[in-house]
């Protein structure tokens, strides 16, 4: 099973990233999920950043989605870089985010 | 987790943070167990703080339900001082603003005194510090913005940014939250202004455990799916009102976007200097994210297109004046061309002229009732939304109880 983003049905309502935590740690929180939203609000350009076992990082830009081992942009120093937090597990074959995302951006596929 | 008084605080950091701008010095207190939904409320308790510190205090708050799973649940708020009929005045806090104000590391903010060198409040994990920067009032609001992000290093820290309106404190001010105006109608930037505040910025790191995270998590969603089918295909700002479902609005419409845990966004964002379908980054400011009805329909009124009319609402959250008040000036003056409305931005004298009567509610009238709008904004969900969905407590209050562990009456 691998997750599979399409980038442009994102609404950047961020309970993806809530979701992947809540799994984790049993808490709310975005520091700690395999998911973040990469947002540029001014230009109204946002989309979203995985971390998987097999693909390395994968990037949901909105003109399409590229895999890398090193991410360009996670947020900024400020945030918890995306090379630091721990790959998405997929929540032992349910994953959250699926469940959380209302707009089917996120899907389980395989 | 928090504990008071032996009862454990979920999603809450149990914490308000007081900040007196005259001393140069921040302090904490522990924030009350509550124990009905109406002592709940962020509303009242910032009242309260406001009547504890000083009624000329601004409070920052986030209500019990702010950035749980339950929908739209993007909530925070603003209180100053009351109006001078002794009306209170609230200002919404939302996109993603609210949600981190709470991982900030508190609850509440009390801003009181007045800085004696303008500058901005910068709140992150448990800290207040008010950072000196008077070079700030020579700039728009948007740059401050960019300023902050730049200084601190975070391109996703929330900003709530006065403009030279506000600082001028022309009582039709408009603070803008993330470059956006529409959530303050009741003039706050002046009072940002009077207390020499030019931007409070917010960013955290916080946690938070909810009493049963699977239940609340599972029950969430469902009532969301629900949500979901009953609302049907999102339009954005066109699925709230009919101002957007103009031709000339939808041709420029470029994305709608979400406030935290919103499924139905009511924000849509128009292009108006590249391609609506471009896709890729390519120009730093292309246009603006409508959310604004009443300003956007008094623009609409007065003959401009949605492409003045867009380029009308950047000018006025640059310089953080209350776009319905300054296109009904130009409209009373007979030039509404976007020539006019800059130079009525620019118009220092334009406080002596000010229509008596303020702008209508954007988010204060999603509720024929306002007591609706105040018991919604309380708990920390959007008012837009569950006035759209239906707000009632019987349905709300056991997803609630879930997050807090115990009933509320």
């Amino acid at each position: 099973m691998k997750l599979r983003i399409d980038p442009l049905k994102c609404i950047c309502c961020g309970l993806c990233e809530n979701a992947c935590s809540l799994n984790r740690d049993s808490v709310l929180t975005p520091m700690s999920s395999s998911i973040i939203l990469h947002i540029d609000d001014k230009a109204d350009y946002f989309g979203l950043v995985l971390k998987t076992r097999n693909e390395g990082i994968v990037l949901a830009k909105p003109e399409g989605v590229t895999t890398a081992q090193q991410a360009s942009s996670s947020g900024g120093p400020g945030a918890k870089p995306i090379l630091l937090r721990e790959p998405c597990d997929l929540c032992g074959g349910k994953p959250k985010c699926v469940e959380a995302c209302p707009v089917q951006c996120i899907c389980a596929e395989g | 987790m928090h504990l008071r008084g032996g009862l454990s605080l979920y999603l809450r950091n149990g914490k308000v943070g007081v900040y007196d701008l005259s001393k140069d010095e921040s302090s904490e207190q522990e924030l009350e167990e509550t124990a009905t939904w109406e002592s709940s409320s962020s509303v009242l308790i910032a009242k309260q703080l406001a009547e504890e510190h000083g009624a000329d205090s601004l409070i920052l708050g986030t209500g019990l339900l702010t950035y749980s799973f339950l929908p739209a649940a993007a909530a925070g708020l603003i209180r100053g001082p009351p109006d001078p009929d002794g009306r209170e005045r609230i200002v919404p806090v939302l996109g993603f603003a609210g949600s981190e104000l709470k991982l900030s590391g508190f609850d509440f903010v009390v801003v009181k005194g007045k800085a004696e060198t303008p500058g901005y409040l910068w709140i992150r994990d448990g800290i207040i510090e008010f950072v000196r920067a008077p070079e700030m009032l020579e700039t728009d609001s948007w740059k401050r913005i960019d300023r902050i992000r730049a200084d601190q290093g975070d391109n996703e820290i929330q900003v709530m940014a006065n403009g030279p309106w506000g600082d001028n404190r022309i009582p039709r001010s408009q603070l803008v939250i993330d470059y956006w105006g529409g959530e303050d109608k009741v003039g706050m930037g002046a009072d940002f202004g009077a207390k020499g505040i030019a931007a409070i910025a917010v960013r955290g790191m916080g946690e938070f455990e909810v009493a049963e995270p699977e239940g609340h998590f599972e029950d969430a969603v469902l009532l969301m799916r629900e949500h979901i089918q009953k609302l049907g295909k999102s339009e954005g700002l066109a699925s709230y009102s009919a101002v957007a479902e103009r031709d000339d609005f939808k041709k420029l419409v470029h994305r709608n976007v979400a406030c935290y845990g919103c499924p139905f966004p009511c924000r849509s964002f128009v292009k108006i200097e590249e391609d609506p379908q471009e896709l890729r980054l390519l120009v730093k400011e292309p246009g603006y994210l409508h959310f604004d009805i009443p300003a956007l329909e008094k623009a609409f009124e007065l003959g401009l297109d949605a492409r003045t009319a867009t380029s009308a609402m950047i000018v006025c959250a640059k310089a953080g004046a209350e776009p319905y008040t300054v296109l009904s000036m130009a409209g009373s003056s007979g030039k509404v061309t976007p020539e006019a409305i800059k130079a009525l931005l620019a118009d220092s004298s334009v406080a002596e002229r000010l229509p008596p009567d303020g702008p209508p509610g954007n988010f204060e009238r999603s509720f024929p009732d306002g007591e609706d709008y105040r018991r919604c904004t309380g708990l920390g969900l959007c008012s837009r939304y569950w006035a759209k969905v239906g707000f009632d407590m019987g349905t709300i209050g056991p997803f609630a109880e879930a997050v807090v562990g115990r009933r509320l009456p």
